[in-house]
């Protein structure tokens, strides 16, 4: 403040900056600098280099080739497990985020009631997602295993002679993976965001509903539902990009088999840069996948425009 | 008001009711049937919920405690025959484990400060200055949290390669130095903006720098964000599982993640079956994070809430 006249002297260019503009760009960018060393470093520079690579032959231990769009050709017309990972990626994000999502919804509004003993319940549900990964896909693959697994146990018990061979079976892999993630994530963050929704639901919307004569399920259906749309909208987004990029379960518990049946698009792609060393074809694969995600995104945004009701607008 | 059915009170009971959906305001004893069978069903899904979540928990104990060959038998054993504790020594002893977690601690410390300093200067210029191209700045800062990380990770990998940063948490830690991740910037800064500015521009007057300021005034109060921001840091870090995997090659150098992956098929002297042992690792691994939870319940809580809310 002090040298605000002396600044005022030292304008350049046509426009004039205020001192205070002129303090507020310094300090706004001193205190921006690591983030944007690491923006630069560690995001842009390596998306362009990646860019630049997608359009090479590059196997880490000679220099890259330059070899125009054909990665990109290639992985339509070349590449046998290019369409069948992508397909499989879209079954498993089909099947998986609608479970997820209204799973989790579900068991928010079972725990949003005055019960007795509801904060044990709560804590419950939470605990699984609190199990790291790693930990989670080898305790299934140890409960799930077909000859001494305890749920084929459990099903020989209820009288099914022939259970599912589970991570073993490359039809039954997928729903195995399914319920590893299930079991993690359905009491953790998105349940807790659907508890903090319905907590924001106005208690004067329930009343009028009930004096017109709603039961419990209508009060659900026309109150609750309508007004938890921006979390189920916010939940599936999040959910979708995140489906879409599976593969550290996959890669845990199978590494992409039986028979290839969890070979993933992101494990294709790990498995083209990491263990091919095809550095340059990988890139290729990457960024389409960036931009498939990207356009899957912007889709769900323009029709939550019509399917989102925000309260107040 | 004085025409509410006594059912209503607080917070709606959102239980599925089996019998009559129409109901008359005022016959309570209607209501209260109604109540008593929502009730039981309430509390029916919620212990199917209960059993689907606490089976495969109590699992890991009871079988972490079995021999191999109780483990392994047609008709499986509920608790062990007699508890194995030897089986938690044998981690440790077959496979360096306790190192493995030493190594995963010391990443989670190495990150905490720098995610709770870089990422809090973030927030703050976010929150605070009005800086020539501020709103690009966010767009790009928000749009890096829907690009994948396969894509990053790729040219990132061989950046570090060329660096000669492989083998070492350089490639782990840096990041958190740098910023930390998109979405705990945003989180600071929806936090810090519900401080009143009041109470910078009294720091002002008293001569105080901005710096001061972040560092006196605002970090104080910030306790809560900052807290929220190490824990989530701490998992993000625990369980990550791709990054140590490719940048760490020295078996004493894994992570817990690792370590617990590799235990799976890595040789050993024993070669008999080894769940009852994994099962052991994922107890143990999962130890350190139930007694955070323990400690720091409400911030777990107010974390997600906070970040989930506002995007």
């Amino acid at each position: 403040m002090a040298n605000a006249t002396t600044s005022l002297k030292v304008v350049s260019g046509r426009r004039r900056m205020s001192p205070a503009q002129r303090r507020q760009n310094l300090y706004g960018y001193l205190f921006l600098t690591p983030w944007l060393i690491g923006f630069f470093g560690l995001f842009i520079g390596p998306g362009l280099y990646s860019f630049y690579l997608s359009f090479t032959k590059y196997d880490v231990i000679s220099a890259p080739i330059f070899v125009a769009t054909r990665n990109y050709v290639d992985m339509f017309t070349k590449d046998d497990l290019f369409w069948s990972s992508l397909a499989r990626t879209g079954y498993y994000a089909i099947v998986s985020v609608p479970l997820s999502v209204f799973g989790s919804m579900f068991l928010a509004i079972l725990l949003n009631s005055k019960l007795r003993g509801i904060t044990i319940f709560r804590t419950l549900f939470f605990m699984p997602s609190l199990v790291p990964l790693v930990a989670s896909v080898i305790l299934f693959k140890i409960l799930l295993n077909s000859d001494f697994g305890l749920v084929n146990a459990g099903l020989r018990g209820l009288g099914i002679q022939d259970p599912p061979g589970w991570f073993a079976d490359s039809r039954w892999s997928i729903p195995s993976l399914i319920l590893v993630r299930l079991w993690g994530s359905l009491g953790g963050t998105q349940m807790i965001i659907f508890l903090a929704g319905l907590q924001g639901i106005p208690t004067e919307l329930y009343d009028a509903a009930s004096i017109d004569g709603a039961g419990a399920w209508q009060r659900t259906r026309h109150v609750t539902i309508p007004l938890l749309t921006p979390t189920i909208f916010f939940n599936t987004v999040l959910g979708v990009i995140g489906a879409l990029q599976t593969f550290a379960a996959a890669f845990i518990a199978t590494e992409g088999g039986p028979n290839f049946s969890t070979w993933f698009f992101a494990l294709h792609i790990w498995k083209q840069a990491f263990d091919y060393f095809n550095m340059g074809y990988a890139a290729a694969l990457a960024w389409f996948f960036a931009l498939v995600i990207v356009a899957l995104t912007l889709v769900q945004m323009r029709l939550s425009r019509r399917m989102v009701f925000y309260m107040g607008e | 008001m004085a025409m509410m059915p006594p059912s209503t009170p607080g917070t709606p009971t959102v239980a599925v009711a089996p019998q009559a959906i129409i109901i008359e305001p005022g016959s309570t004893s209607s209501i209260r049937q109604r109540r008593t069978g929502g009730k039981i069903l309430s509390y029916a899904l919620l212990t199917f919920a209960g059993l689907f979540f606490a089976i495969p928990l109590l699992w890991t104990i009871s079988s972490s405690l079995q021999t191999w060959q109780e483990l392994r038998s047609y008709v499986p054993h509920f608790l062990p025959e007699m508890p194995q504790w030897n089986n938690y020594i044998q981690v440790f002893t077959l496979v360096p484990f306790a190192r493995w977690m030493l190594n995963s601690l010391t990443i989670v410390l190495i990150n905490i400060p720098g995610t709770i300093l870089t990422a809090t200067l973030t927030a703050y210029a976010f929150a605070r200055f009005n800086f020539v191209g501020k709103n690009v700045w966010f767009v790009l800062l928000l749009s890096t949290m829907m690009i994948p990380a396969i894509v990053t990770f790729i040219p990132q990998y061989l950046l570090f390669f060329n660096l000669k940063f492989i083998d070492t948490y350089i490639p782990l830690t840096i990041g958190s130095w740098l910023g930390g991740s998109a979405f705990m910037v945003f989180l600071l800064r929806q936090f810090i903006m519900t401080i009143p500015r009041e109470l910078d521009e009294a720091a002002i007057v008293d001569g105080a720098n901005p710096l001061r300021i972040l560092f006196s005034v605002i970090m104080p109060l910030m306790k809560p964000a900052l807290i929220t921001v190490a824990i989530l840091q701490f998992l993000a870090d625990w369980n990550d599982f791709f990054g140590p995997f490719i940048y760490i090659n020295t078996m004493l150098k894994y992570t817990a993640a690792v370590g617990l992956r590799t235990f799976q098929t890595m040789a050993l002297e024993i070669t008999d079956p080894r769940d009852h042992l994994l099962m052991a690792g994922a107890a143990i691994m999962t130890i350190p994070v139930l007694i955070l939870f323990a400690v720091a319940q409400r911030y777990f809580v107010s974390g997600v809430v906070m970040s989930g809310l506002k995007l």
